[in-house]
């Protein structure tokens, strides 16, 4: 085990070296820099005038210079300063990390609320109403882009109930009330998509299991068709349906932009779209990195869960 | 603020509610109040008709005395709060010009002349146009907060802020024509310029121009960004990038209104960094945003029909956000007058303006109408810009043959998406057009970024840009016109490299004029373009400022949004009847 780990953080850490070189390299082909995405309209500078901006930003200096900096103190945790607000990028992105990962995890909470209890029934109920209407649920939770239900969601929250979600984080631990006020909403709007796909993960997959030879031998002994399920089936069912949710968690710390553009809850995944659009090099070379970090950790994370989910995995 | 907790336990069935009825309603919002089954189309020039009556030019006059107290919000793009990083109308909140515009515009039938509001200079003297003594208002103090601590500005201020930020990209258009500043006392300095400029006043107005800033803040550690202190009329308390900013009132600010009464009226100022039209108007109908900008005409009757008691002032653009074409004139067939006319016949502007904003729009020349001394409405017609900008398919094709293209000519014209504009349907219309004149059109769409390098003449476009004109920041022949036609300029300036002699001997005439000739000159020079063609310009929408019926947005009604004439916010306020607000920090 322990070698393993060793390996798979050997592994991690050569992933994001790479990662490391190709973004850097990657962001420095985009047309466009930072000195002319600030510009305003009405702005018409010498070709001097920018040149010396772009000195001052540093992005005059070789490639690999620029790179040497970069990453030497990325490795001592300092990812630079953001090359628009001149904050440290670490600083920019820890603020916005608290609130992706609040909505992050609700939504995963949400999602597996309304997922785990339809898979299972419209499984075990199979061919029945009550799959069919888990089976509607599920693709229509996966037809309605997150974009159009959200901009629906605000603009009839507004005429209707004349009050949309507070703008202004407040984490869970600091303002319960207020927090759950601002991002419930998104939480259900990102959580019902990321629902869609586990309760179909699950359905098929306990489907599967409840077909196994172990299952037939515990209903033959006699076990209650509730142990069998809860008991038997249910965790080795779960395996793929761990590795979905471990998937989509990553996604969500980046994948939010919409829904947090439309409820003015900035979270990472603004953070980056804008860094992109403003070519903020650091900050779009620090948020990849850090993205880059959580995925290699989940992924490790949640190979080790399968140990756990099924005794019978063992890692060398 | 409204923010009641919402019942939470009642959120699945709402949602799925909204979702099942959305498209439904979506149809009953839109539907005309006077005639339910008709598409919004047809609705459009009644409503505009509604719109002329309803509210004219000229908003009314706010009501006094004003009423002091509560929190103004408007939404806002602010990447950073510092000027020594980048430009953005909202810095002038924190940090003040020179001078500014009283009225930013002169709009037609509301203000011919604008008005210059002195606010750190009081009176300046002309020794030469290359020499210019200002004279600086005595007793304005920075923000009192360290490492500044509320100390009176000088003269050593504003030379070195000059100093600082004279060369930087975002204000090089305005002060690069400054050499050198001499301290001459306390309260004066002295501006050498490089090249004569009988109206250099001009360039020291708005927060296009530098800024005045106090060494101490910049030298801090963090520079302005972690210090951000000025004179302004608000004090930056917060920050916080993609969410907002709050800025409460400057204690010590030292100008007055009119009657003498201190400024600015609102406790605080909130900023809200929108992203989405749909978030802006949910945030309008709830109370959140006080004044805000609408984009289109279909937005505007949107809002309208939810929230009928806003007040409205819709306002003809002085030239800024029209549907233009840029050409490659060092290339043929672009080089070629004659092409360059016939692709301007070939544009029907009146399908144009029903296409982008439902007709609500107005014809575009060369430059902005008011500079060519064009000053009412009635005046912005194609009898005043000429034949080349009648839609006439026939004389295209006859242009064309004479040029030595009776087969036409292939040409890419490139676009991008850009928040504000439309201008995938403004290409694709131009694309049909041109079709139609036997020209073969083939799209290119740009990636956002990359479109924004080629409008700002970093690079090059192959053949066609669908772009917005070069435009300025205030009524200025300088930055409208001089800068974006001289052929001593750069791309950056001059985007389409346009050199032609006649036009620089008129540019030059102009720039030496004192002032007397300046309106004739300005006239030929427009008689000049509108012939030559360098630019393919054609229509403008107006702009659209909504305010809540318990806001007075700014003393002077001549504003068109606080985000682009900032300073108006300190004469904004606020009824009796606007939400209470807290101070909340955005960030908890």
């Amino acid at each position: 085990m322990r070698t393993y780990i060793t390996r798979r953080v050997l592994h991690g850490l050569l992933v994001l070296w790479l990662v490391s070189l190709v973004i850097f390299s990657l962001v420095r082909i985009l047309p466009g820099d930072a000195v002319i995405m600030q510009l305003d309209q009405a702005a018409a500078p010498t070709p001097e005038a920018l040149k010396r901006a772009r000195q001052e930003l540093g992005l005059e200096r070789p490639f690999l210079a620029q790179y040497r900096t970069w990453i030497t103190g990325a490795v001592q945790g300092d990812l630079g300063r953001s090359l628009i607000t001149r904050r440290p990028v670490t600083q920019e992105l820890l603020k916005r990390i608290n609130l992706t990962s609040h909505l992050a995890v609700m939504s995963v909470i949400v999602a597996l609320l309304i997922a785990l209890p339809i898979g299972v029934l419209s499984a075990v109920k199979q061919d029945t109403m009550s799959d069919y209407v888990g089976r509607l649920f599920a693709i229509l939770g996966l037809s309605l882009p997150d974009f159009w239900l959200a901009t629906v969601v605000i603009t009839f929250l507004a005429i209707w109930f004349q009050w949309i979600p507070p703008i202004g984080f407040a984490p869970l631990w600091v303002d319960p009330v207020r927090c759950l006020s601002q991002l419930l909403i998104p939480a259900v709007i990102i959580g019902a998509r990321l629902a869609a796909v586990s309760m179909r993960m699950t359905r098929s997959s306990l489907l599967e299991v409840l077909r196994q030879d172990y299952i037939r031998t515990a209903r033959a002994k006699g076990a209650r068709e509730r142990a069998v399920i809860v008991r038997h089936a249910l965790k080795n069912a779960f395996i793929p349906v761990v590795t979905v949710i471990g998937q989509q968690f990553s996604v969500l710390l980046g994948g939010t932009v919409i829904v947090e553009f439309i409820f003015l809850q900035p979270g990472v995944g603004s953070l980056i779209l804008d860094a992109v659009l403003l070519r903020d090099y650091t900050l779009i070379q620090g948020a990849v990195l850090f993205f880059a970090t959580v995925i290699v950790v989940t992924n490790l994370l949640v190979d080790l869960s399968y140990a756990w989910l099924d005794p019978r995995i063992r890692y060398r | 603020m409204k923010t009641a907790p919402f019942p939470l336990t009642t959120l699945p069935l709402v949602m799925l509610a909204l979702a099942l009825s959305a498209s439904a309603t979506v149809a009953q919002e839109k539907a005309p109040a006077s005639e339910k089954d008709a598409p919004f189309a047809y609705a459009a020039p009644a409503f505009i008709k509604e719109l002329d009556t309803r509210f004219p030019a000229q908003p009314p006059v706010p009501p006094s005395p004003p009423r002091y107290g509560g929190v103004l919000h408007f939404p806002a793009v602010v990447r950073a709060f510092d000027p020594t990083v980048g430009y953005r109308p909202e810095l002038a909140l924190v940090w003040d010009t020179l001078t500014e515009w009283e009225a930013m515009w002169n709009f037609p039938e509301v203000q011919r002349t604008p008005v210059i509001r002195k606010t750190l200079v009081t009176d300046w003297q002309i020794q030469n146009p290359s020499t210019w003594i200002f004279k600086l208002r005595q007793g304005v103090k920075f923000h009192n907060r360290p490492p500044v601590n509320g100390r009176e500005m000088t003269a050593e201020d504003v030379k070195y802020s000059y100093e600082l930020l004279k060369d930087k990209a975002q204000y090089s258009t305005r002060a690069a024509l400054v050499k050198t500043i001499t301290v001459i006392d306390k309260y004066t300095v002295k501006f050498e310029l490089s090249m004569p400029d009988p109206k250099f006043y001009l360039n020291i107005v708005d927060s296009l121009s530098p800024v005045i800033v106090p060494r101490e803040a910049v030298e801090a550690p963090g520079g302005l960004a972690e210090n951000p202190i000025g004179t302004g009329a608000f004090m930056l308390k917060e920050f916080s990038p993609g969410d907002g900013a709050l800025l409460v009132k400057n204690p010590d600010y030292y100008l007055k209104d009119r009657d003498g009464r201190r400024l600015p009226y609102v406790d605080a100022v909130r900023l809200y960094f929108t992203k989405d039209a749909a978030t802006e108007t949910a945030l309008f109908r709830t109370k959140q945003l006080d004044v805000m900008r609408i984009s289109t005409l279909d937005q505007l009757y949107a809002l309208m029909r939810t929230t009928p008691d806003l007040q409205l002032y819709r306002v003809p653009s002085f030239g800024w956000g029209d549907y233009g074409l840029s050409m490659a004139l060092d290339k043929a067939p672009f080089s070629d007058v004659r092409v360059r006319q016939a692709l301007s016949m070939a544009v029907n502007r009146d399908i144009v303006s029903e296409v982008i904003n439902k007709g609500d729009a107005a014809l575009y020349g060369p430059f902005p109408w008011g500079l060519a001394g064009y000053t009412k409405r009635p005046d912005y017609s194609y009898a005043n810009l000429g034949p080349n900008y009648q839609f006439n398919p026939k004389e295209a094709k006859k242009l064309l043959a004479a040029a030595g293209y009776p087969n036409g000519f292939d040409l890419e014209l490139e676009w991008a998406e850009f928040q504000g504009w439309n201008y995938g349907e403004f290409a694709q219309l131009v694309a049909r057009f041109y079709n139609d004149v036997g020209l073969r059109v083939k799209l290119k769409q740009l990636e956002t970024s990359t479109w924004l390098a080629k409008v700002t003449g970093v690079q090059p476009f192959t053949h066609m840009l669908a772009a917005f004109s070069p435009i300025g920041a205030g009524p200025s022949f300088m930055d409208w016109v001089y800068l974006r036609y001289h052929s001593s300029f750069p791309k950056t300036m001059n985007r389409e490299g346009i050199s032609d002699p006649k036009l620089d001997d008129l540019l030059a005439t102009w720039r030496q004029d004192p002032g007397d000739k300046r309106p004739v000159l300005q006239k030929a020079i427009w008689d000049h373009l509108r012939k030559n063609v360098y630019r393919i310009t054609t229509i403008v929408p107006p702009h659209y400022r909504v305010s809540q019926s318990y806001t007075h947005a700014g003393g002077n009604p001549y504003c068109w949004f606080p985000g682009y004439c900032s300073y108006e916010a300190k004469t904004a306020w606020l009824t009796d009847k606007a939400p209470a607000r807290k101070f909340d920090k955005f960030a908890q």
